[in-house]
C-alpha cells in the first residue's frame, strides 16, 4: 500500500512537471498579452508531432529532436502572435477567447487531416531503461521528463529575473503603456513571449509523446488543466505555478490510483472548489505577473 | 422604431415564422429549423448572462445537458408527462447553476471563464461515468414524445416535424418575451449597470452578487428547459451532445450577431445552425473552414454583425453619433 502510494506520488510529480511547462506558457501569454490562449494545447500537440517527424525523418536521437522541435515551435509561435493575436490586443477578453477557440479548432482539424487520427508513439531510446530504487519503479524516460521540466523552469526563472528582455517582459506585464513610454519595444516582447510559451509547450508535448501517445486531439484536456494551475498558482509568480502544478499532478495521480480512475479528470476542479471555500476572498491576490 | 412599427415588425415576423412549414415541407429542413429554435433558446439564455450582465460563462452546454437528463429521467423513471418533466429539467439545471454561481461569480473575466469551462468538463465526466443513473456513454434511448391533453382535439402527441416546429417557435417566443420583459425592467437596468461598471453599480447600492447569481440561475434554468425540449424531440440523449465544444458553439452564436441586443442571439443561432449544414459538402475540411472563419470574423467584426452595421451607418450618416 505504502509502495503504491509513493509510486502514484512519483507519477503525480512527473505529471505535474508536464502541466507546469504548459501552464508557464499560458501564464506568460496571459500576463503579458492579457489573452487566454485556449489554443496553447495545440502548440503542445504540434511540438510532439514535430519531435516525432524529426526523429523519423532525420533519424535524430530523442533529445536533439526535442530541441529542434522547440526551435521550430518558437518560430511558429512568433508567426501566430503576429498574424492571429496582434490584431486583437487590447480588445475585450471574449474576443481573444473566441479567437483562440477558432485557432484551436483549425489546428486540431488540420492536424487530423494531415497526420490522421491514429495515435502514435515517439520511440525514444530511454524507454527501455528501467530504474528501480526503494521499491519504486520508473523508466528513465519519465525521470527525463522531470529533469527537463526542472531545467526549463530554472532557465525561465533566471531569464525573467536577470536578463534585460526578462525585465522588459515584467515591465510590460505591469503596465503596457508605461513600458512603451520607457522605450520598451512592446510588440517584440509579445513575440518573445509567444516564442517562449510555444517552446515550453513543445517540450512538454514531446515528453508526453514519448511517455504516452501523440494524437491531434491531445491538447484540449491539457490546456484546461494548465489553466486550473494558472488560477491556483494565483497569477503571482513562477513559484506559485510550480507549486500549483505539483498539487494538480499529485491530486490527479493519487485520486486516480486510490479513489476512482474514471473521475481523474474531475479532481483538479474539486481542488479549485476547495481553494474557493478556504479562501473565499478569492485566489487572485491583486497582483499579476 | 416607434410602438406601432414595433408591433408591425413583430406581427410580420410571427406571420413569416408560421408560414415556414408551408414553404419548406421537407423533414430535413424542418429539423434544421427546430434545431435553430433550440439553439435560439440556449443563445437567449446565455445572452442574459454574457450580453446583459457581462459575465463570461463557458459551461452553458452543461446546464443544457443537465436539463435534458433531468427531464428524460423524470419522464422515464417517474412516468411524468413532458409538461411536468420539463420543469424537472429546468429546475435541476437552475438549482445547479445557482450553486455554481454562488461559488464562482465572485471571480472576474478570464478566471470566471476558465472555472466555468472546467465545470463543463466535470459535468461531462459525471455524465459519462455515473452509469447507474445516466447509462454512461451509451446514452438514454426511448424518451417519450410530448403529449397534449385530449380535449384539445385528436392531435394528442407531437409526431410530425411540423408540430415540433410550432412547439419550438412557441417556446422561443416565450423565452424571448421573458428576456424582453426582464431587460426592459429595473432588474435589467441593474444587470446592464453591472456589465458596464461593477464597482460603480455596487457604489450605487446594487447588490451585484445577488443580481449576477440571479442572471446566472435564470440563464442556466432556461438552458435546462432547452435541454428538456431537445431530449423530448430527438428522443435519445448521450454525453457527446453536451461537451465544452457545444458551450463554445452557443457562445459564438451569442457573439456572432451582437451580444448586447435581444435579437442578436436569435439571429446568431439561426445563421450558425444553417451555415454548418451548408458546409457539410466540404466534408473533412468542414471544421478547418469553421475555425478559419471564426478567426477571420473575430479579427474583422469584433462587435458582431449588429456592431459592424451600426458602425457603417454612423459612418455614412456623418455628424450623427452611433447608437
Amino acid at each position: 500500500m505504502i509502495a503504491v502510494f509513493f509510486q502514484q506520488a512519483l507519477n503525480g510529480i512527473i505529471l505535474g512537471s508536464l502541466y507546469m511547462l504548459v501552464a508557464l506558457g499560458l501564464f506568460l501569454i496571459f500576463g503579458i498579452l492579457e489573452v487566454t490562449n485556449f489554443a496553447h494545447g495545440e502548440f503542445y500537440m504540434l511540438g510532439a508531432f514535430a519531435t516525432l517527424f524529426v526523429m523519423t525523418g532525420l533519424g535524430a536521437p530523442f533529445l536533439p529532436a526535442v530541441v529542434l522541435a522547440m526551435l521550430c515551435m518558437a518560430a511558429f509561435g512568433i508567426v501566430v502572435e503576429r498574424v492571429v493575436f496582434r490584431p486583437i490586443v487590447g480588445k475585450p477578453l471574449i474576443n481573444g477567447m473566441l479567437l483562440s477557440f477558432g485557432l484551436s479548432t483549425f489546428l486540431t482539424n488540420a492536424a487530423l487531416l494531415l497526420f490522421t487520427a491514429d495515435p502514435r508513439k515517439i520511440e525514444s531510446e530511454f524507454a527501455q531503461v528501467h530504474l528501480r530504487f526503494l521499491g519504486l519503479h520508473v523508466t528513465l524516460e519519465r525521470l527525463l521528463a522531470l529533469a527537463v521540466g526542472t531545467a526549463l523552469v530554472g532557465f525561465l526563472a533566471y531569464f525573467i529575473q536577470h536578463t534585460k528582455t526578462g525585465k522588459a517582459m515584467r515591465a510590460v506585464a505591469q503596465d503596457r503603456i508605461a513600458a512603451q513610454m520607457a522605450g520598451i519595444p512592446v510588440f517584440r516582447i509579445y513575440a518573445v513571449t509567444f516564442a517562449i510559451g510555444s517552446m515550453l509547450a513543445s517540450a512538454a508535448g514531446s515528453m508526453v509523446g514519448a511517455i504516452f501517445l501523440v494524437s491531434p486531439d491531445m491538447g484540449w484536456t491539457v490546456v484546461l488543466k494548465a489553466f486550473i494551475v494558472v488560477i491556483l498558482g494565483g497569477m503571482g509568480n513562477i513559484r506559485g505555478i510550480v507549486c500549483a502544478s505539483l498539487c494538480v499532478g499529485l491530486v490527479e495521480s493519487l485520486g486516480g490510483g486510490f479513489v476512482s480512475y474514471a473521475y481523474k479528470d474531475a479532481y483538479p476542479f474539486l481542488l479549485l472548489v476547495l481553494a474557493f471555500l478556504l479562501r473565499p476572498e478569492g485566489l487572485v491576490g491583486g497582483r499579476k505577473a | 422604431m416607434n410602438r406601432a412599427g414595433r408591433w408591425i415588425a413583430a406581427l410580420c415576423t410571427a406571420a413569416g415564422l408560421l408560414c415556414v412549414p408551408a414553404l419548406f415541407s421537407l423533414d430535413y429542413y424542418l429539423h434544421i429549423f427546430v434545431m435553430a429554435g433550440i439553439h435560439a433558446m440556449l443563445a437567449i439564455s446565455l445572452g442574459l448572462i454574457i450580453g446583459f450582465t457581462g459575465q463570461v460563462s463557458l459551461c452553458h452546454a452543461a446546464f443544457y445537458g443537465i436539463g435534458a437528463y433531468g427531464s428524460a429521467l423524470a419522464s422515464l423513471t417517474l412516468g411524468l408527462p413532458f409538461w411536468l418533466a420539463m420543469w424537472a429539467g429546468g429546475l435541476s439545471a437552475g438549482v445547479l447553476s445557482y450553486a455554481l454561481g454562488r461559488l464562482v461569480l465572485r471571480l472576474r473575466g478570464h478566471f470566471l471563464a476558465i472555472t466555468t469551462a472546467f465545470f463543463g468538463v466535470l459535468v461531462t465526466v459525471v455524465l459519462n461515468n455515473w452509469v447507474s443513473v445516466t447509462k454512461g456513454p451509451m446514452g438514454i434511448p426511448g424518451i417519450p414524445r410530448p403529449g397534449l391533453p385530449v380535449f384539445l382535439g385528436s392531435w394528442t402527441t407531437f409526431e410530425s416535424r411540423v408540430s415540433y416546429y410550432y412547439l419550438v417557435v412557441a417556446f422561443v417566443a416565450g423565452i424571448a418575451y421573458l428576456a424582453y420583459r426582464i431587460v426592459g425592467s429595473r432588474l435589467g437596468r441593474a444587470l446592464i449597470a453591472i456589465r458596464e461598471n461593477e464597482e460603480l453599480a455596487q457604489s450605487l447600492g446594487i447588490e451585484t452578487m445577488r443580481y449576477k447569481v440571479f442572471a446566472f440561475t435564470l440563464g442556466g434554468g432556461l438552458a435546462g428547459v432547452a435541454g428538456a425540449f431537445y431530449a423530448h424531440y430527438i428522443l435519445f440523449i448521450s454525453p457527446v451532445t453536451f461537451t465544452i465544444g457545444e458551450s463554445i458553439n452557443i457562445l459564438v452564436m451569442v457573439v456572432f450577431a451582437g451580444m448586447t441586443t435581444l435579437a442578436g442571439p436569435i439571429i446568431g443561432a439561426a445563421i450558425l445552425t444553417i451555415l454548418p449544414e451548408l458546409l457539410r459538402m466540404a466534408g473533412a475540411l468542414r471544421l478547418v473552414i469553421y475555425g478559419l472563419t471564426l478567426m477571420a470574423f473575430i479579427v474583422w467584426m469584433p462587435q458582431g454583425i449588429v456592431g459592424a452595421v451600426r458602425e457603417l451607418t454612423t459612418r455614412t450618416r456623418t455628424g450623427k453619433p452611433g447608437g
